[in-house]
């Protein structure tokens, strides 16, 4: 059941990252370009992460183009002016690196781990796909049929792979999250060769990412390769269109079902959220936390252990830029009826609503939170991006130091408070995911 | 100046004699983009040093500090000889995890929740444990820890979870391509009496009881044979203090040792095929022991030669012969690797069935190739660059120092044999990679096994075996003995047997009589249900068809939900079908030929009305039973095989393929038998019928057969509001 974990949280990138003990030191400027760049110096290993943040996700596509932005992460690999086709990944390869690229609802981020002896072929990488990536129909046509695989591999083909984009369509009416990042395979095919160099020139702009550098580096030495490779990319010259939409309140339960490839039935309950960097955004994954994290949480431990009635139960929050949603996700086990499954849910979150945790329950969470904080900066590659995301969605780079000063000022009171103010009826999308036809002759 | 700098002078200098008299060039650093940078001097690698010390009772610990972040895990190894487990395979792993599942003073649930509470981890498996958290909740966690391996109390309805689970995954495992091709191989290269080539069964699981499990704790998880790791913010001091403290109780014993004939490939080229009907892919792994421990003095040349032919990176020689120039897979690699007591190469690729001589002969040309010419220099350099760096890479994580020290300390390596890596790794020449490629890599000693669709490859393969002879396995590596296939006997015909099998099923002398009994046959239903295992569960799925004259329906449905989740209606020249996905839809074309075609009562006697042609092709063995093979082609030209008994006539297995829904090929097999009277049509009906299609299995039985009776016309109405 880990691989269904590892789907929900990976669909949509948490914020959570932050530092218990050890500070982070940093420095941040900007080019005149408008390129906002932040190093951080660390001799421990030989090596570097070189990476880049563009601000520009699937929320910032047209309805009618949508899949552009992860589209990109994969067609800006295809080479630039000065690295011939298939030749990028060679290059790190050769230089004893890993490279890889991954897309959120907000943000994309392109990273390099290398020897530090090859920051600047890093750079070099970087700065090409920034300043004259190769975007052509051919690159789109090879880069299309790849994008088909990956969505039959990871969405169609997957057991409940598609509970996310389920949800999200009906959660959104008018803002752009309502469709999935995997985008739409007709709207690829559909789009033309200037629709994409188009897309390419408003949204990847020095003026519009982060270059985020952590490793074995010498600042200043640095600091004149990054001018020396990035300095000269022009700066923007349209205005980066910013997302408005602003999604009214759901006014009652949404409920609906939906057939998949699966054995057993779910139960997927789906609330609204605060955006990340909120105040009740810090108690709401609190409060996730408490149904979910270990085998003795509260959804683990009724429905998994003692009723035996789900063979999982999980709660995910997702950690978005505007408002987003918590999921609460449930299989059935044998013979449970999903109904039933959801009844025991709904109890265990009016338990929350009308009784304070306990202080011992609640020392759990704050010890959890501790633990993972740590955890998540053990590497060069987590602490470049862990900078990078604070400082694009919060704009503050030293909430990598300091947000879990936020979670430490939730008290019990708010996590019940939020309980009763987020995980209500009104407030929700319910789905049942229940097996198609049987293959049978 | 340096190195780095004095590179960027010369660039700089060419640039300036290049364009002779460049305007308002930049004072800063400048830069030449057209061409990838030279990097500078390869930073010096500064490999962490590990603390090692024993207890009394004999437990060797490794320490490694690190204060980066305030974290420490704990990692213990019980370094036991590889056990041979005869009759019950498997219970050195059910007796590992269940030494998390209680002790003497504490339920599975409550060290959950000790464990939660902390932000912790805790885990056991066969060879030991594995446990981490922060620094400052280490005394409460390894407690926990101290007292699992101290006091566990293995309790026996823990066991039966486990038990259940392994059947499990045995059951799913028995279509899985790859987890047979693994199986079969570890068998042919090892032999099943060896440790490495032991394969679990269901009885072996049904076997294994919870004295074997406390028996197998109590005699080899002991101090004096292990190791613990610990890594993070601890010192040595302090590690001493925690080691004592948890670990210095736990009683040293004598423990068995085990030694094994060490297994050789001592034979010329072999071919064994395992058959997975209907297959569209064949998995092929070109495969053998080899004689190469850790530590070996070649082992690094011997990494190199074959990153260079397919470890790994995607330049290697085989990913860019089969997937770059001929597209026959999606990848093809090898691994190279040294084991305890015995080591293995093996190469390969999963290709499209009609490619699968031509990939075993380039991963034969490239084998060759490798073990008998010289590689290029650029090759080599590639990889040493690539190794130089990712080494570098590796040394970020305090758990690589960790490995390093247990390496050493487990094989007897030298205490600089990481020092020197990059040294090592740098020495290599050709010619040392050709001498280990002669050593290791040996097609002429090579198993080409291949799991796959015997129908469509087998025939081509015989060729690469120095034999001449394919060798047949079951998916547990039993030899499967073929027989001399008997010749056919002269003038039988498909229709004659076609015939004999009406005949068996109608208790029929003639044709005439057959169409007659038919004829009578005005009504039936057919009821048929199945259990599916999925994740631990068990749902019924239930099929019923329906049939009158010109009409029919067939329906199926999951009993413990107690819906529809599908049904096809054809009635009169009309079709619908109603599916739980797609919602209602009219059935026309093909779809709507094959509805009316199952809707057929008399179907079976109208083949050749039909647009069905049969040709006799051979006698088969299926399941012990001679049969006759019979091509049965329809009206499209797409094929079925049927297989008729040549003692009772029935027709006792079918394979056919087809399109699936996104045009991929689709391949089922049903197995037949049981056959019965259905009810008082006097016609005889298979009451069993085991269906495989992909990777799925399902055995149905049928439950009611009844004709002949009314059944209401309202049952096929088309409903297509």
């Amino acid at each position: 059941m880990k691989s269904i974990t590892a789907l929900l949280l990976g669909t949509l990138i948490t914020g959570l990252s932050c530092h218990a003990q050890n500070k982070i030191e940093f420095e941040e400027y900007d080019l005149s370009n408008g390129l906002h760049v932040i190093l951080h110096e660390d001799h421990t290993s030989p090596i570097v992460t070189v990476s880049v943040m563009y601000h520009v996700g699937s929320k910032n596509e047209e309805p009618n183009r949508t899949g552009f932005a992860h589209f990109f992460e994969h067609l800006l690999f295809e080479g630039s002016d000065n690295i011939e086709r298939g030749e990028f990944s060679k290059y790190v390869e050769n230089a004893g690196g890993i490279l890889n690229a991954n897309t959120s609802n907000d943000r994309t981020f392109y990273f390099e781990n290398l020897p530090s002896n090859m920051l600047e072929m890093g750079l070099w990488l970087e700065s090409e796909r920034m300043m004259h990536a190769r975007v052509d129909i051919k690159g789109v046509e090879t880069q299309r049929e790849v994008v088909k695989e990956e969505k039959r591999q990871r969405i169609d083909n997957q057991p409940y792979g598609s509970i996310v984009s389920e949800i999200m369509k009906r959660m959104y009416k008018v803002h752009p999250y309502k469709w999935p990042t995997i985008g739409s395979m007709e709207h690829l095919n559909a789009a033309k060769e200037e629709d994409y160099i188009a897309f390419y020139k408003n949204y990847y702009v020095p003026n519009n990412a982060i270059l985020s550098i952590a490793g074995d580096i010498t600042k200043k030495e640095t600091k004149e390769l990054i001018e020396a490779y990035f300095g000269p990319i022009p700066k923007g010259t349209k205005a980066i269109p910013a997302v408005t939409a602003v999604e009214p309140p759901l006014n009652g339960e949404i409920r609906d079902t939906v057939y998949d490839n699966i054995q057993l039935p779910a139960v997927i309950q789906a609330y609204r959220m605060p955006a990340n960097g909120t105040d009740d955004f810090y108690a709401v994954s609190m409060l996730a936390q408490l149904m979910s994290q270990g085998e003795s949480s509260r959804l683990q431990k009724k429905c998994v252990n003692e009723s035996q009635s789900a063979m999982f139960v999980g709660a995910f929050p997702f950690a978005l830029e505007h408002p987003g949603v918590t999921l609460s996700f449930g299989i059935c086990a044998n013979e449970t009826k999903p109904e039933d499954l959801e009844a025991e849910i709904d109890a265990e979150f009016k338990k929350v609503q009308e009784e304070l945790i306990s202080d011992k329950e609640f020392q759990k969470l704050k010890n959890q939170i501790e633990a993972n904080f740590v955890s998540s900066n053990a590497s060069m590659m987590g602490i470049a991006e862990s900078l990078a995301n604070y400082e694009m969605y919060l704009g503050d780079a030293n909430l990598a130091n300091t947000e879990i000063e936020r979670y430490q000022k939730v008290t019990k009171e708010d996590i019940k408070r939020v309980a009763k103010k987020y995980f209500v009826k009104d407030n929700r999308v319910v789905l049942y995911y229940l097996p198609k036809e049987e293959t049978a002759e | 100046m340096s190195q780095r700098n004095l590179e960027k002078m010369k660039r700089i200098i060419s640039t300036l004699l290049i364009t002779t008299m460049a305007i308002g060039l930049s004072a800063q650093v400048t830069i030449d983009r057209t061409t990838p940078p030279v990097p500078g001097p390869a930073p010096k690698l500064n490999i962490g040093k590990a603390v090692n010390f024993e207890l009394d009772n004999g437990l060797k610990v490794i320490v490694v500090e690190n204060h980066k972040l305030p974290k420490v895990s704990f990692r213990l190894t019980v370094d036991m000889d590889p056990l041979l487990e005869g009759d019950k395979v498997g219970y050195s792993n059910m007796a590992g995890d269940l030494i998390s599942a209680g002790t003497a003073t504490m339920t599975k649930a409550q060290i959950d929740e000790e464990v939660d509470f902390i932000g912790g981890n805790l885990s056991t498996f066969s060879n030991g444990m594995f446990a981490s958290c922060l620094t400052k909740h280490q005394d409460v966690l390894l407690a926990i820890a101290s007292d699992m391996l101290l006091n566990p109390a293995f309790p026996q309805e823990e066991l039966d979870k486990l038990k259940k689970q392994a059947k499990s995954a045995l059951k799913s495992s028995k279509t899985n391509p790859n987890a047979i091709i693994g199986n079969v191989g570890s068998v042919l290269r090892n032999g099943s009496d060896h440790p490495y080539g032991e394969l679990q069964t269901k009885a072996h699981v049904d076997a294994i009881t919870i004295e074997d499990c406390k028996s197998f704790y109590n005699t080899y998880f002991r101090p004096n044979i292990s190791y613990l790791v610990i890594v993070g913010d601890v010192t040595p001091d302090g590690a001493k203090e925690l080691a004592n403290k948890y670990f210095g109780k736990w009683e040293k014993a004598d423990v068995p040792k085990h030694t094994y004939p060490q297994p050789k490939a001592d034979w010329d080229t072999r071919v064994a095929f395992v058959n997975k009907p209907g297959a569209v892919q064949s998995v092929i792994n070109v495969t053998y022991p080899v004689s190469l421990k850790p530590g070996d003095s070649d082992e690094l040349t011997a990494k190199v030669a074959n990153a260079i032919l397919g470890g790994g990176v995607f330049s290697g020689r085989l990913m860019q012969n089969l997937r770059e120039d001929k597209a026959f897979t999606y990848g093809a690699r090898s691994s190279l690797s040294s084991g305890r007591l015995v080591g293995s190469f093996t190469a390969f690729a999963s290709v499209r069935n009609e490619v699968t001589d031509s990939s075993v002969q380039e991963f034969i040309h490239e084998l060759t190739e490798i073990s008998t010419k010289p590689v290029k220099q650029s090759e080599l350099d590639l990889i040493k660059n690539n190794m130089n760096g990712t080494f570098a890479l590796s040394l970020e994580r305090p758990q690589t120092i960790a490995r390093f020290a247990l390496n050493i300390a487990r094989y007897g390596l030298p205490a600089d044999y990481y020092d020197t890596y990059l040294e090592r790794l740098q020495a290599i020449t050709i010619a040392d990679i050709s001498a280990v490629a002669k050593k290791y890599i040996r097609p002429q000693n090579a198993i080409v096994l291949v799991v796959g669709n015997k129908e469509e490859c087998v025939d081509k393969l015989g060729k690469f075996a120095k034999s001449g002879k394919v060798e047949l396995y079951d998916h547990q590596a039993n030899p499967i003995v073929e027989k001399v296939k008997k010749p056919l006997p002269e003038g039988l015909t498909a229709a004659k047997v076609y015939d004999d099998y009406l005949y068996a099923i109608t208790g029929e002398t003639s044709m005439k009589k057959v169409a007659k009994k038919y004829k009578k046959l005005k009504s039936l239903t057919v009821v048929a249900s199945t259990k599916m295992e999925q994740m631990g569960q068990s749902f019924t799925v239930e099929m019923t068809t329906k049939a009158v004259p010109g009409m029919g329906k067939l329906e199926i449905k999951v009993l413990e939900m107690g819906m529809v989740v599908s049904s096809s209606v054809y009635n009169n020249g009309k079709g619908f079908s109603k599916n739980m996905q797609t919602g209602k839809s009219k059935l026309e074309g093909d779809e709507l030929e094959k509805i009316k075609e199952q809707s057929m009562l008399d179907k079976d006697i109208k083949m050749a009305e039909l647009g069905y042609t049969m040709t006799l092709l051979s006698i088969e063995e299926v399941n012990g039973v001679e049969t006759y093979k019979i091509e049965v082609k329809d009206k499209g030209g797409d094929l079925a095989y049927d297989y008729y008994s040549i003692k009772d006539k029935f027709k006792v297995y079918s394979t056919s393929s087809s399109k699936g829904p996104d045009g991929e090929p689709v391949s089922a097999s049903s197995e037949l038998g049981d056959y019965k009277a259905g009810g008082a049509s006097g016609i005889k009906f298979p009451h069993k019928r085991l269906i495989v299609t992909g990777e799925q299995e399902m055995d149905f039985k049928v439950s009611k057969i009844v004709a002949n009776e009314k059944i209401d016309k309202e049952e096929f109405k088309i409903d297509l509001d």
